[in-house]
């Protein structure tokens, strides 16, 4: 295969991208071997690599990931709920909408998870705390998309259920809702990532939990190749979360 | 008979106060009606809620009593400043979350526009590294944070470091877009006027993808602002972030309100500037 | 005199007043994912100083890839392209391109975007704001050099364009269907400015386009293109009296070069309707 050919494939992009991630890890670790980079700020990656197994069996790592997704999947129930509600409310009150929505979207880019000491003193240095960190953090995107997705109905649907003289709630449940539907599963994501993010970033804050605490712990007891096991085993959940959730809304998302 | 003449419609009655700034000041002062009634009824723990007041007057002194000695020692050859004074703490340690923040912000816009040219601009480039960018961005960075202090130590140096880290998905993600939406007829022009790199970049894709670019960097601010202080909240020893875990620390809770209060008054301003300088540009664009 | 070209004939169409763009039998394939395709074959051409030349063809002749190939934004044909004497490899200084889109830089004023190829060239500030204010003039836009594009009318913008690539001042103006995004009444009025332009200035030009009416207003000789694989069918001399302007295009012996070139246009275009027919009911690319 030529050259041109070659760097053409559909697969090299792929290849060049992961190769240079394991070229780069390799240099790394002929560097450290070398002595040019201090083993003791950088572990070999092989031995991040071997402590991987050490971790995963010792610190009890499945226990730790249920109780995250646990503390995730309260979040996101909560936030599911409240977010929701808090977006069908604005929709039908448009005053309140007018009043508020901009205030909403203010918080949803403030730095939310600054609170988390108040919520310490609130709730106390347990899971309580990390769900209201998460159900904070992800409530605002899930509020302005459900509004979106209702504000947004086409004129013309609208116009169908008022052509069969539909009551106020069946309009609400047969058309707007359906509708609004792909656009609430977007904020429903949004959501869900907000909320893990700062469920993780506030396991490691305050060293309790699943995951973050346990990177948290590590890095307190100095086990270098441990820590790094633990980030990049976190790192590998947060892809897999985001993956999954972007495969589930394409799914639910019926084609336009 | 009908009456043929002017037909006079009475003017509607301007309500003085718009209902909609009507309502916002009603929803503020019941909040802050049941606030106070929360506060003063002794129902939660002793001082999570603290009455109105305290914390007002929290607020107050944070900004405005001095506690910390600073001592300016200027040198101008036509005339020597040697001045002693006391400042409010906080606004030493504003300066110093500034500081980092600023920092933080330059190393990852730069970083991130420079790897965003990069990977948006070259077709196999794009889909060999954007979906790394990509999904490496919903990851939290506070992980990394014991790893940037066995890179660069205790002080600014680690906090920078998260800024950076934090500061660089986002603004490499949206200068890659940007340069993916570039109008193609636009590097043509270029092209055949046979403009140096340099000159491209600065001249047409930077000018080109002006609004992703400010996009990118007012999300980018905010994910830096957040990486920074929470680096503070867990291990530094100057910074809001630090005041506000030392408040917490000695249970002094409206001290920890009113530096919430000035924290969140701070992001959500230098949010909205970001926003105003980049919608100046509307206006050439309308 | 209208001469048709023979397959095997190749720089048959020189002209005695010394070429300044000579394009010798150029071939360009593409490879598609369906196959090769040959947008140009064998294609020679020459244009004399001063002179108009249009370049006319039916939608899939490849005309586009010949602009891109003299402009030097297009490599990897076999043949060669020269201006003056010198070999075409990338985008020359000497030759000046105008698109068919919209391709003003929407950033910039008027004045910023006809200075562009003098700020790339390094010319200081006061020396290019004139120069450029005297193409803008050159163009009819006096007083619009503070506007932006945004705030002009189609037909402004791209009299902008013109007056940008004017001000580079090149040997040669290649012109890729400049009028299409425009009505019909816009583009008789600009092709009085080009006409207008090009006379004051002596301007080489080269315009390719597939509106009969503009190619005979403007040109001084047609080069008729076949259907793809894009080769040469006839070269028409168009002897109408100059200084010329719009008005031109109701008198006779314009209708009479209209109705000759429109007979081979349909011809090709036919052609390439049953070859297009053909290609597809078997798969093949088309």
């Amino acid at each position: 295969m030529s050259m041109q050919a070659i760097t053409r494939a559909r697969w090299f992009p792929a290849v060049l991208g992961f190769g240079s991630f394991a070229a780069a890890i390799l240099i790394i670790e002929l560097l450290i071997r070398v002595g040019l980079i201090n083993r003791f700020i950088v572990p070999m990656p092989s031995e991040i690599v071997r402590a991987f197994p050490r971790v995963i069996a010792e610190e009890h790592v499945l226990w730790r990931f249920l109780v995250t997704a646990a503390e995730a999947l309260s979040a996101s129930i909560l936030v599911t709920v409240f977010g929701i509600a808090g977006g069908v409310l604005l929709y039908q009150f448009r005053l309140l909408r007018a009043a508020t929505e901009t205030w909403v979207a203010a918080v949803a880019a403030a730095p939310l998870v600054l609170i988390y000491p108040l919520y310490l003193v609130i709730f106390g240095r347990n899971a309580t705390t990390i769900v209201m960190m998460g159900f904070t953090a992800g409530l605002a995107p899930v509020i302005l998309k459900t509004l979106e997705g209702l504000a947004g109905t086409r004129r013309v649907l609208i116009n169908v259920g008022r052509s069969f003289n539909l009551t106020r709630s069946q309009q609400f449940w047969k058309i707007l809702f359906p509708a609004a539907l792909p656009t609430i599963f977007v904020g429903m994501r949004l959501g869900l990532i907000f909320a893990l993010i700062n469920i993780v970033g506030v396991e490691f804050l305050i060293n309790f939990g699943g995951l973050g605490q346990l990177i948290n712990e590590l890095a307190e007891r100095y086990d270098l190749a441990g820590t790094y096991a633990a980030i990049s085993f976190v790192i590998l959940v947060s892809i897999c979360v985001f993956l999954l959730t972007e495969r589930l809304e394409r799914w639910l998302r019926p084609v336009d | 008979m009908a009456e043929t003449g002017r037909l006079t419609i009475p003017t509607a009655r301007r309500p003085w106060l718009h209902p909609v700034t009507a309502l916002r000041i009603a929803i503020i002062a019941a909040l802050l009606v049941a606030w106070e009634a929360l506060a003063a009824s002794g129902l939660l723990y002793r001082d999570v809620v603290p009455s109105l007041f305290a914390i007002g007057k929290a607020l107050f002194n944070l900004l405005t009593v001095p506690d910390m000695p600073v001592h300016i020692d200027l040198d101008l050859r036509v005339v020597h400043i040697d001045w002693q004074l006391t400042l409010p703490a906080f606004y030493w340690h504003l300066y110093s979350t500034f500081y980092e923040i600023a920092v933080g912000m330059v190393i990852g816009c730069v970083s991130g526009i420079v790897v965003g040219i990069a990977v948006g601009g070259s077709q196999l480039l794009r889909r060999a590294y954007e979906p790394l960018i990509y999904y490496l961005g919903p990851c939290p960075k506070i992980i990394f944070f014991p790893v940037m202090i066995m890179w660069f130590g205790v002080g600014s140096g680690s906090k920078i470091a998260m800024g950076a880290i934090s500061c660089f998905f986002p603004v490499a993600l949206n200068v890659a877009g940007g340069m993916r939406e570039i109008d193609q007829v636009l590097i043509r022009v270029g092209r055949s006027f046979r403009a140096s790199t340099w000159q491209m970049v600065t001249k047409i894709y930077l000018p080109a993808m002006r609004h992703p670019l400010i996009n990118g960097v007012r999300l980018g601010l905010g994910v830096c602002l957040i990486g920074t202080l929470l680096a503070e909240t867990k291990l530094s020893n100057r910074g809001i972030g630090f005041l506000v875990i030392q408040a917490y620390s000695v249970f002094n809770m409206p001290l920890m309100y009113a530096l919430l209060i000035a924290l969140f008054v701070i992001a959500i301003g230098a949010n909205a500037l970001i926003g105003w300088l980049g919608g100046l540009d509307d206006i050439k664009s309308r | 005199m209208a001469a048709l070209i023979q397959p095997s004939e190749r720089l048959a169409v020189a002209s005695p007043a010394g070429s300044i763009l000579v394009v010798d039998n150029i071939t360009k394939r593409f490879e598609t994912p369906e196959g090769v395709v040959t947008a140009v074959e064998n294609l020679s051409l020459s244009v004399a100083s001063g002179e108009f030349l249009g370049v006319i063809g039916p939608s899939g002749c490849g005309k586009s890839t010949l602009f891109n190939i003299i402009g030097g934004l297009l490599d990897g044909y076999e043949g060669s392209v020269k201006v003056a004497g010198e070999l075409v490899r990338g985008p020359h200084p000497s030759i000046g391109m105008i698109f068919q889109e919209e391709s003003t830089f929407p950033w910039r004023t008027v004045l910023d975007n006809v200075a562009f190829p003098l700020e790339i060239a390094g010319m200081g500030r006061s020396e290019r704001y004139d120069k450029a204010g005297h193409f803008v003039s050159l163009v009819g836009l006096d007083g619009f050099e503070r506007r932006y594009p945004a705030e002009l009318s189609g037909g402004m913008r791209q009299r902008v364009s013109m007056a940008r690539t004017l001000a580079a001042q090149p040997k040669i103006m290649l012109m890729d269907e400049p009028f299409a995004a425009l009505d019909e009444q816009t583009r008789l009025l600009l092709g009085d400015k080009v006409l207008q332009i090009q006379q004051e200035l002596k301007q080489t030009t080269l315009i390719i386009t597939h509106n009969i009416t503009e190619a005979v207003q403007l040109s001084d000789r047609i080069l008729v293109m076949t259907y793809r694989p894009g080769r040469l069918k006839r070269v028409v001399d168009i002897d109408l009296p100059r200084p010329r302007t719009s008005e031109i295009v109701s008198s006779e012996a314009f209708g009479r070069y209209v109705a000759q070139i429109w007979n081979d246009l349909r011809e090709e275009a036919s052609r390439g309707l049953r070859a297009d027919e053909a290609a597809k009911r078997q798969g093949a690319p088309t």
